[in-house]
Parts: structure tokens; C-alpha cells; sequence
């Protein structure tokens, strides 16, 4: 991939660039690419190895926690794979500068994980009168969950299972106050 | 014990009826048949004799479990049964009465349920995860909750969702929970 940088320039090295952090931001971007190879004088292979190289190049870097990882080092190891010194700073800026939260929003939303609570909508119901029990008058929650895979699930909560399930939801929360103020967090390399 | 009734002949197989009506009734026990319960219990009385009991306490019971009768209903109900005709003698109602009382929460939890269609949520598991790491974050380091929430129909094998939240989602979802949890005291305080 170096190779192939320093026989860039500078205007073309930015699209490329551009185009490898909205990939990484998630975006689809056949068109864009397809735009540069139309308007570059880059083979498809060279295309190819240069802006697979970058964006494995940016993801390292930026799985790295930004505490412990310096700009310094990350400059002198982009030298020492013969990187080309005006791109370099382009590089520092992608990690560092101030799109680092959006792409770190982005890695954290791709990692795997289970299906999440997009939505939850609930009704309070009670039942006057049914076949069986001519006064029932007895409250129950209809809860709808809807989830980040798509899914719906709408389900009956009797309200001792409610009272349950709030008891559980508030000792989850402590029990994650509790974890974060635990020292095990604080360790860093 | 000495201020106990003395159980009049018959009251033993009579709650062993009762109890009877009310598993194959009321707590979906299956098998519990006619014949079944007239061998068990009365075994000399005649199978015609047998079923006119067997209706005549059903729909007793039947009314009392309908109308979640308190002990004043009760009794006044039971009254008006022994004076009707072909109704039921005093030791009967005694037994119906006593039945009644150690049975009516259970029978009207059940009777709720037997109106309940939906799928219900009958469990909720968690634990906390400490997320370190991942293929494209070297440190994530922040606590997410596993929910495991058991659904189910009645009489149905449940389902299991599993969920994830992190500490805003909980919290989230709590807010909604206190929301729920006044709405309904707000309800059970005006009936």
C-alpha cells in the first residue's frame, strides 16, 4: 500500500480517504469509489489494495483506547511503513481528531450483541367481566416490546409478575452502578 | 379442638368431592371423571342418585366461584340453597362453606387466568457483563445487562427472549416502570 501512496497525489489521496472513513462510519460506497476509478488513472487493483490497506490501517489504529495510545507513536509508525509524511498527518487526523467519536459509536453499534429495546409501549388493563368470574376487576399490563432486530413481542404482565420484573430492572441498575465504581474498570495498560 | 363441629357422616367424602369439581374445574387436572370420583367416594350410591349431586354441587360451586363470593354472600347463598327444594341439607352447606374459604384465593387466581390469552410473562432472569473487549475495540469496559424474559401461553412451552441493555436502556426502562406502577396504584386506589 505504501508504494502505492507515494505515487498519489495529494488531491486523490483525500477522496480515497474520505471515502475509506464513510466505510468505516458504516456507509455503503460502491458509488463514491466508482466515481474516483472513473476520474483516477488507478488500475482496479491498485484501487483495490490501496483502499483495503487504509481501512485496516484505521481500524487498528482505532481499536486502540485513546488514553494510552499517542499520536506521536502512531506518526513514527506510519514512517516506518513508508508512508508518505503528507499523508500522515491526514491519517492522525482521521484517529484523532474529532470524527473519532462517530466512528467509535459506529464500531460499537457493528460489534455482536443481542437484540436491544427500540421501543416499548404499555397499556394498563383491567378486566371487568369475564366468561368465568362475573367481577374481575382485576388490573393487568399489556407490554410491547419492539427490538433492534425487527422483532415484536407483545406479551401479559399479572402485576405481581410487574412488580417483579421492576424490583429486577432497579437491582440491575444498581448492580451496574456498583460495577463501575469497582476498581476493575480503572486498570489500563 | 373441642370447639370444632364435630364432621357429621359424609363430610369426608363430600370435600373429597368438592375438591374433586374443583381440580377437574378449575385447576385443569385432567382425568377426573364421573366415574372416577364415584368410585373413589361414594361407591354405594347409585349412578343416577350420584349425578344429581355431582350437577347440584358444580353449579353451586359454580355460582360462588363466579361471584368470588365473601363469607356474607356466602352464607346468605348457602341459606337459600338448603331452604330450597331439592337443594342442599345444612351439613352439606357447612362442608361448601368451609371448602370455600380455603380455596377461594386460589380458585379466583385460576379463574383470572383462564381469561388470560396472550402470552404472559412468566419468568426474568439477568446477570451484568463487563464488555472488555472486541475484534475492533481494544477496550470497552462498560457494564450491559443480560434479560432473559419467559413467555409463554397457557398450557404452551415458552419462549425466551433475550435481551441487551446498557445502563441508560435500564435505566429507561425503569422511568417506563414507575409510570406503569402509578397508573395502576392510581387505579386500585379508587375501587
Amino acid at each position: 500500500m505504501a508504494r502505492g501512496l507515494r505515487q498519489l497525489d495529494r488531491d486523490t489521496f483525500r477522496r480515497l480517504l474520505a471515502v475509506t472513513v464513510s466505510a468505516l462510519e458504516g456507509n455503503d460506497c460502491k458509488d463514491s469509489v466508482r466515481m474516483i476509478a472513473e476520474n483516477a488513472d488507478l488500475s482496479e487493483e491498485q484501487l483495490a489494495v490501496l483502499i483495503s490497506g487504509m481501512y485496516t490501517l484505521l481500524r487498528e489504529a482505532l481499536r486502540l483506547p485513546l488514553p494510552t495510545f499517542k499520536q506521536e507513536v502512531f506518526k513514527e509508525d506510519l514512517k516506518d511503513l513508508r508512508i508518505p509524511d503528507d499523508f500522515i498527518a491526514d491519517f492522525a487526523s482521521v484517529v484523532f481528531g474529532n470524527r473519532r467519536p462517530v466512528l467509535e459509536a459506529t464500531t460499537l453499534k457493528q460489534a455482536n450483541s443481542l437484540p436491544r429495546v427500540k421501543d416499548f409501549q404499555w397499556r394498563v388493563d383491567v378486566a371487568i367481566s369475564t366468561s368465568s368470574l362475573a367481577r374481575a376487576l382485576q388490573p393487568s399490563i399489556l407490554m410491547l416490546l419492539k427490538l433492534s432486530d425487527g422483532e415484536a413481542h407483545r406479551f401479559e404482565v399479572p402485576v405481581a409478575k410487574f412488580q417483579e420484573l421492576r424490583y429486577n430492572i432497579a437491582l440491575i441498575l444498581k448492580e451496574m452502578n456498583d460495577l463501575e465504581k469497582r476498581s476493575v474498570l480503572k486498570i489500563q495498560d | 379442638m373441642a370447639a370444632e363441629p364435630v364432621p357429621s357422616e359424609g363430610s369426608k367424602p363430600l370435600s373429597g368431592l368438592l375438591s374433586g369439581i374443583a381440580q377437574a374445574t378449575y385447576y385443569g387436572t385432567a382425568g377426573i371423571t364421573e366415574e372416577l370420583l364415584r368410585g373413589q367416594l361414594y361407591p354405594e350410591a347409585a349412578p343416577e342418585e350420584f349425578r344429581a349431586l355431582l350437577a347440584k354441587l358444580t353449579a353451586a360451586l359454580k355460582s360462588i366461584a363466579s361471584a368470588d363470593m365473601d363469607l356474607n354472600q356466602l352464607e346468605a347463598f348457602l341459606t337459600a340453597q338448603t331452604k330450597k327444594q331439592g337443594g342442599i341439607t345444612a351439613d352439606q352447606a357447612a362442608v361448601i362453606a368451609k371448602f370455600w374459604k380455603s380455596h377461594r384465593t386460589k380458585i379466583r387466581e385460576s379463574l383470572i387466568n383462564q381469561s388470560r390469552w396472550d402470552n404472559t410473562l412468566r419468568n426474568v432472569n439477568w446477570r451484568v457483563d463487563l464488555k472488555s473487549q472486541s475484534r475492533h475495540i481494544d477496550q470497552i469496559n462498560t457494564p450491559v445487562a443480560i434479560v432473559e424474559m419467559e413467555l409463554g401461553k397457557n398450557g404452551k412451552e415458552s419462549d425466551f427472549l433475550c435481551l441487551e441493555f446498557d445502563e441508560a436502556r435500564v435505566n429507561q426502562m425503569l422511568k417506563k416502570l414507575s409510570e406503569i406502577e402509578e397508573s395502576i396504584s392510581t387505579l386500585t386506589q379508587t375501587t
